[in-house]
């Protein structure tokens, strides 16, 4: 039934989120908030570099747009909320485009260069126009979870389903443009561009289509992410985030969809139970600072060499050579 | 196939996502605050233990600690033990949200202390809603002033004097002491320094050469080296800097290598001498000369009570680290912290220790030169500073000898020297 | 007058350290085809192997090409240990562009953690060897000093000694072979592996001088989160690709011109715009010349 309906799938997961909402404490409320923005911000990485084939480094910029664009629709025009989103959406795809149009005339190392020269510059780009609030940056409130939901509904209960929802209908969206026409010329692209090229592909077009679809997800992630920090600044999008959007990419398999939820719960978990192990012990101060960024980054590391293709493709690939012999 | 696959890993991950979370839910909370018990009471703090913006910060958890262990040795708070919990945010506001979240909800913190950063303060706020749940937010290591606004962060307080206070205090002692000489200022272009020119405008000072730099840029190679040329080209008598320390090492670094001689003054935050020789030993004779603002007593004042108590406080605690400005600035935060919670009283609660800053917290003993200005309506807390000159070992030594200290406010106050005696240290620098 | 020659001798020493970081960066880049934030980390180590030699010798002339030979052995490590597993268990594909990237980044916050456990987090000084004071000329200080002198002679030795072997020697052939085309190079009798675990040794000797002098020339400061660190890698890569990543002489123009421009743009215009330039300056080379000034038209397809 789910294979003929995943709508009904997604659905059905949505039920269980709104469920297990009501039960669990608020840490995780909020945790799950995030890890539904790392989902979106993964998916966008996952259809740029694992079906395009193009890889982005500075995804985070793209991200920042989206948060900046929500955050100032928001407190100049007191645009509703889903409005504020949506200007997100289009705002980073608008940056994603024009970025898109430089990017497919470049490759490889040029590319990832370009991307990371960009999410290096965009903070000073903050400070230049006094409008985007400078180093301490803008604040974006969403407002209190309406009354009729009672009095109980917290704060970050609100952001958890905002951002779930936001991110099942991403999620659905994206995994049905992939299975179009559209997924199957990216793929085809990846694969080989010259065949697609001769297959009829216009191959620029194609590229920049996917990485304007891949900013304006990164912008609603972005955006999302700014409602769950309440404000937007600088700080809040720095190279780290890329690369850690990158590392989820990865961890989750970059080639698929499916595997996307855990690289966003890995990048949200495993900090914190790498903080709450290494606070067990009584370490001097040098150890718990550099703990958790060793353990992290052997993590990373092991992850990468020995699964490098993420745990989805690695079990549909041992599948198939089961199947085969 | 391949679709049954993913609706399967779908599922299955919904599944563990959900049994995870379920299995994680913890019992409703105690009807007490937080944090607080007949014999303890649990303290957190957010700031940059690594990452870019960490050297120097990163101490003062350590300094905190050292003075809070020092307590406890002494029989603790109204028969409590302070614990600290320390959480590195990497000075990045989505991280500092997500582990003060981590202390408020799952270390279960009675208050948060010290939080580092402006970003990163203003989202915890906000995220957090640190107003509505009435968690108290003590002392923020920050010099924007809107966190003393008691409307916008009621249960928030200051400690540092805000830079349009530096700004405009600098002001008055160019216009006073400088009134006929050409006149440079070098500032990094954000917050921090737009705080700056706001004040110094009120002051009503124009300098004849304006040389911003973008933040970070200070630690590029070219950039010392332009500001020198372009204050050799503008002929400079008077040269102001109202930077980071990175960038105050840069500017004397390549004024010593372009030969270059002129009046230093530099701000608090940049002219943090322990930092710069922190960076090069060989910097520090650079400083001589130079004109300094803190508020605190300087941590080269050996005659100072304060300082030789958190000196051989610290010496203890952590021998191997040298005691500077952040050394200072973190026990003292901490002998604050413990001041408030002792007048707090034994019933401890969160709204009481707000209330009792509010009420009392102007005339609390604490290392401070100037007086802490805590009321109902403003969380303020240092409200001046005094001037100095640097000697040549890199030790700030106060003009005329004695702390001749300078308060105003974050609006549009005058500057008056101040006529504050600072209280005396209680018996054995424990707040009583 | 005195200004604009300040200006362009601040433009060139800016640009002579970018250019140390822009060679080590062509070389990993012609040697494995590989973008290695690997690199990063260990240029990082080798200066604090620098460091710790500068401490026990007192004398910087025999850190240099010990931290050098260090380097070059440490590198030679990783790439053994590390980035041939790396490339046994990826396959082709999008999976190849940035599978690696991760990994490096993995292994640079490895190192990093592991130098703060070691030297710990604050920071550590390395003296420097020469004066940095400006040589004076007709009673004007300028801005260049022996400290500068030094570094744009290493610059131009590297570049001499590199473009040699690369250019002029077997060894430098079957690099140039084995990166290019690793099959065909294997089909020739060329040993891929050891050349390219050779090719990382080279740029692990080039990054561990980078590493130490662009340190001494700076502040001299040292510690395992340096912003410097981390900008000089940017804008190190920024001048490699302005040059052309595949030439070496390429790197170092285009690190001049580099230095010279934001040069101009800190004086004459204003310091804020700094990184904005330098991101302007980047976008605007790989939109009109991807392949640099100085690289081939063939260049551009990784």
């Amino acid at each position: 039934m789910l294979k003929k309906h995943p709508l009904l799938g997604f659905i059905f997961f949505g039920l269980i989120l709104f469920l297990a909402s009501n039960r669990v404490d608020e840490l995780r409320v909020f945790q799950g908030a995030t890890v539904a923005v790392y989902v979106i911000a993964i998916a966008s990485i996952i259809l740029l570099t694992g079906y395009s084939g193009q890889v982005s480094l500075g995804h985070g910029a793209l991200l920042a747009i989206g948060g900046y664009a929500a955050a100032l629709s928001r407190n100049h025009w007191g645009v509703p909320v889903w409005l504020a989103f949506c200007i997100a959406v289009l705002a980073a795809a608008l940056g994603g485009y024009l970025l898109g149009l430089a990017a497919a005339r470049l490759s490889g190392p040029y590319l990832a260069g370009t991307t990371l020269a960009l999410a290096i510059g965009l903070p000073s780009i903050a400070n230049q126009f006094s409008i985007l609030g400078g180093e301490q940056g803008l604040a974006f409130d969403i407002g209190l979870p309406p009354a009729t939901l009672g009095a109980d509904f917290t704060q970050y209960k609100w952001f958890f389903w905002i951002a779930c929802l936001a991110a099942l209908i991403s999620i659905y969206w994206l995994r049905n443009v992939m299975n179009s026409r559209y997924g199957r010329s990216w793929k085809a692209v990846r694969s080989n561009d010259v065949a697609a090229e001769l297959a009829g592909i216009n191959v620029g077009r194609n590229k920049v289509l996917a990485f304007t679809v891949s900013a304006g997800l990164a912008g609603l992630a972005g955006a999302l992410l700014a409602m769950t920090i309440s404000t937007v600044s600088p700080g809040a999008f720095p190279l780290t985030l890329s690369f850690s959007l990158a590392t989820g990419a990865v961890l989750s398999g970059v080639t698929t969809l499916g595997g996307v939820m855990i690289g966003a719960v890995t990048l949200v978990a495993i900090p914190e139970i790498v903080d709450s192990v290494v606070s067990r012990f009584q370490s001097s101060d040098v150890v718990a600072n550099n703990l958790p960024g060793l353990v992290v980054s052997a993590l990373l590391i092991l992850t990468v060499l020995f699964v490098p293709n993420g745990p989805v493709e690695q079990m549909r690939a041992r599948r198939e050579k089961r199947a085969k012999s | 196939m391949i679709r049954t696959n993913r609706q399967k890993l779908a599922l299955t991950s919904a599944l563990l996502a959900v049994a995870a979370l379920t299995a994680s839910s913890l019992p409703a909370q105690a009807a007490s605050d937080p944090g607080v018990t007949a014999t303890s009471i649990k303290l957190g703090i957010t700031v940059p233990m690594t990452g870019i913006a960490s050297p120097g910060y990163n101490k003062i958890p350590g300094a905190m600690k050292a003075y809070f262990d020092y307590v406890n040795d002494n029989g603790g708070v109204n028969g409590r033990k302070i614990t600290l919990v320390i959480k590195d945010d990497q000075y990045i506001p989505s991280t500092a949200v997500a582990k003060a979240n981590e202390l408020i909800l799952k270390d279960k913190v009675f208050a948060l202390v010290g939080t580092l950063g402006t970003a990163s303060t203003k989202a915890i706020s906000a995220s957090t809603q640190l107003a509505k749940r009435g968690i108290p937010s003590l002392f923020v290591n920050t010099g924007f002033s809107g966190f003393a606004d008691a409307k916008a962060y009621p249960t928030t307080f200051s400690i540092l004097p805000s830079y349009q206070m530096e700004a405009k205090i600098m002001g008055k002692f160019l216009a006073e002491k400088y009134a006929d000489k050409k006149l440079a200022l070098i500032y990094q272009d954000d917050d921090f320094g737009r705080d700056a020119l706001a004040g110094f405008k009120q002051a009503g000072i124009t300098f004849g050469t304006y040389i911003p730099y973008a933040s970070g840029s200070q630690s590029l190679p070219a950039t010392g080296a332009g500001w020198i040329s372009k204050l050799k080209a503008s002929g400079a008598e008077v040269t102001v800097l109202f930077g980071v320390s990175s960038a105050s090492t840069a500017a004397l670094a390549n004024a010593y290598a372009a030969q270059y001689k002129t009046q230093w003054v530099l701000g608090s935050v940049g002219g943090d001498a322990t930092t710069i020789a922190a960076t090069n030993k060989a910097y520090v004779p650079l400083l001589y000369g130079a004109k300094g603002f803190s508020f605190a007593p300087a941590p080269t004042d050996a005659t100072d009570e304060y300082i030789k108590l958190f000196q051989s406080i610290y010496a203890t605690a952590q021998p191997t680290q040298t005691f500077d400005n952040n050394v200072v600035a973190g026990m003292s935060n901490a002998f604050l912290a413990v001041q408030a919670l002792k007048a707090a009283g034994s019933d401890l609660t969160r709204a009481g220790l707000i209330k009792t800053i509010e009420t009392k917290g102007a005339s609390f003993a604490n290392p401070f030169l100037t007086p802490l200005g805590y009321s109902a309506t403003a969380h303020v807390g240092a409200t001046g500073y005094w001037i100095g000159t640097y000697d040549p070992t890199g030790a700030l030594k106060p003009d005329g000898g004695k702390y001749t200290v300078y308060t105003t406010d974050s609006g549009n106050g005058p500057v008056v020297e101040s006529s504050y005696k600072r209280p005396a240290m209680p018996a054995k620098g424990l707040p009583n | 007058m005195i200004q604009f020659i300040n200006m362009l001798l601040i433009g060139i020493g800016a640009g002579s350290i970018y250019a140390l970081m822009a060679i080590a960066m062509v070389l990993v880049w012609r040697s494995t085809r590989v973008i290695n934030f690997a690199q990063a980390a260990m240029a990082l180590l080798s200066t604090y192997i620098g460091f710790e030699l500068v401490q026990k010798t007192g004398n910087f002339w025999v850190a240099l090409p010990l931290a050098m030979v260090l380097g070059a052995l440490f590198s030679a490590l990783i790439e053994i240990i590390f980035i041939r597993t790396l490339i046994k268990h990826s396959t082709s594909g999008p999976v190849a562009g940035i599978v690696p990237i991760i990994a490096t980044l993995g292994l640079l916050g490895f190192i990093r953690a592991t130098i703060g456990f070691i030297w710990g987090n604050q920071n550590v000084q390395i003296p420097a060897p020469l004066s940095k004071i400006g040589f004076t000329v007709g009673g004007e200080t300028i801005a260049l000093s022996p400290m500068n002198l030094l570094v744009l002679l290493t610059v131009i030795g590297m570049v001499v000694v590199l473009g040699y072997i690369f250019q002029k020697t077997n060894l430098g052939l079957s690099l140039r072979a084995s990166a290019y085309a690793p099959e065909i190079a294997q089909l020739a009798g060329i040993r891929v592996g050891a050349i390219r675990t050779i090719g990382w040794a080279i740029a692990g000797a080039a990054g561990a001088a980078a590493g130490l002098l662009q340190t001494v020339n700076g502040t001299g400061a040292l510690s395992p989160d340096s912003l410097e660190f981390s900008l000089l890698l940017t804008f190190g890569f920024i001048a490699a690709v302005i040059g052309g990543l595949e030439s070496l002489p390429g790197a170092v123009l285009g690190a001049l011109v580099l230095g010279l421009v934001l040069a101009v743009v800190q004086i004459y215009i204003s310091g804020t715009l700094v990184f904005i330039v330098a991101f302007v300056l980047l976008l605007v080379v790989l939109l009109i010349r991807p392949q640099g000034f100085i690289g081939a038209k063939a260049g551009r397809r990784a």
